[in-house]
């Protein structure tokens, strides 16, 4: 019963990915391109920037940087709160 | 914890900090020119640390400073994109104004000048601190934290 | 001259694939932990063959050297055989 639940998940899982692959788009030509041409005309004009990516990361699409210092800003908060130095609590053992 | 590896191994690691922790700032500081930022020059710094860490141990007691310079660099980033509030968020008030990086970009293909690019450059110094500080601070708790670098434990003898 | 663009994309997915595999067969924790920085360092080699300097770079800093001491101090805290209990 396992088995067979197991294979025809198996099953399942190679036919998404076969069509998925079988409806993949050409390399280097993706969906959505409208403002591929404007970023590419523009960054020497509105950033003074010769670096296209870092002119999409730090002016145009600056929202998603924000994000992801904040996401490391939180991952390090977790290690922190994590990994802190324990204090030894007295637990009534021997009394039992 | 605190170790220290064979003498070998901390020697190269003497050697190969500082090249990689210049490699990082030279990506830093370069971000609005070539290839790289902040994200990916703080990174390398960080490995650098995390050479220096496998070599000599977890040292010191770094995690205030770690703390707050990453702080410093969280607020710098806010702070650099909050100013630009009287356009848009996150506009370049700097770029072309003759200031601080703000000198004009020739139109075109050109050989990059280092005094260009506004607030992305200083952006990227605010997100290289912050990476830096973030990963690096990762490590050190990481490695303060756990045990001893003795890795010869085998099987054998934990059952006895 | 593209020829040797096609030879080289597929020799790194091969090995990308044979260091992927080496990960899961592994009964060394250690020798898993490296062989995931090798598949890393030749993802890293794939990003750059398919011109994307950037995450080239931030693929070999934070997957090649990074998580492998994350890794290798988070196995030195525990075990260093899988399987052992």
């Amino acid at each position: 019963m396992r088995k067979s639940i197991a294979i025809l998940a198996w099953v399942v899982l190679v036919a998404f990915l076969i069509v998925a692959a079988v409806q993949m788009r050409d390399f280097g030509e993706p969906k959505y391109d409208d403002m591929d041409q404007h970023f590419l005309d523009n960054s020497q004009i509105d950033d003074e920037t010769n670096n296209v990516v870092a002119a999409v990361l730090f002016d145009y699409r600056g929202i998603d940087t924000l994000g992801e210092a904040t996401i490391l800003f939180s991952a390090v908060s977790g290690v922190i709160a994590v990994l802190r130095k324990m204090r030894k609590v007295k637990r009534g053992v021997e009394s039992g | 914890m605190n170790w220290k590896m064979s003498r070998v191994v901390t020697t190269i690691a003497d050697v190969l900090v500082a090249p990689i922790a210049i490699f990082g700032i030279y990506l830093i500081l370069h971000g609005h020119l070539t290839p790289g930022g902040g994200f990916q020059g703080g990174a390398v710094v960080a490995s650098s640390t995390a050479l220096l860490i496998i070599a000599h141990g977890a040292f010191g007691e770094h995690k205030k400073d770690l703390s707050s310079l990453e702080s410093t660099g969280l607020t710098l980033f806010i702070l650099l994109a909050l100013f630009g509030l009287g356009y848009t968020m996150f506009y370049n008030y700097l770029a072309g104004t003759g200031t601080l990086f703000g000198a004009e970009v020739p139109s075109g293909i050109n050989p990059g000048y280092i005094n260009t690019g506004g607030t992305v450059t200083l952006m990227n110094i605010a997100v290289g601190m912050e990476v830096i500080a973030a990963l690096s601070l990762i490590l050190w708790m990481m490695a303060k934290r756990s045990g001893s670098m003795d890795l010869e434990t085998s099987r054998s003898e934990v059952e006895e | 001259m593209f020829w040797i663009y096609q030879i080289l994309h597929l020799l790194v997915l091969l090995s990308l694939i044979v260091t992927a595999l080496a990960v899961v067969r592994f009964k060394d924790l250690i020798s898993a932990a490296i062989s995931l920085g090798a598949s890393s360092l030749l993802l890293s080699l794939e990003f750059y063959l398919l011109r994307a300097p950037d995450v080239a770079i931030a693929e070999a800093a934070v997957g090649a050297a990074l998580t492998t001491a994350i890794y290798i101090f988070a196995i030195k805290s525990t075990e260093r055989e899988e399987g052992y209990k």
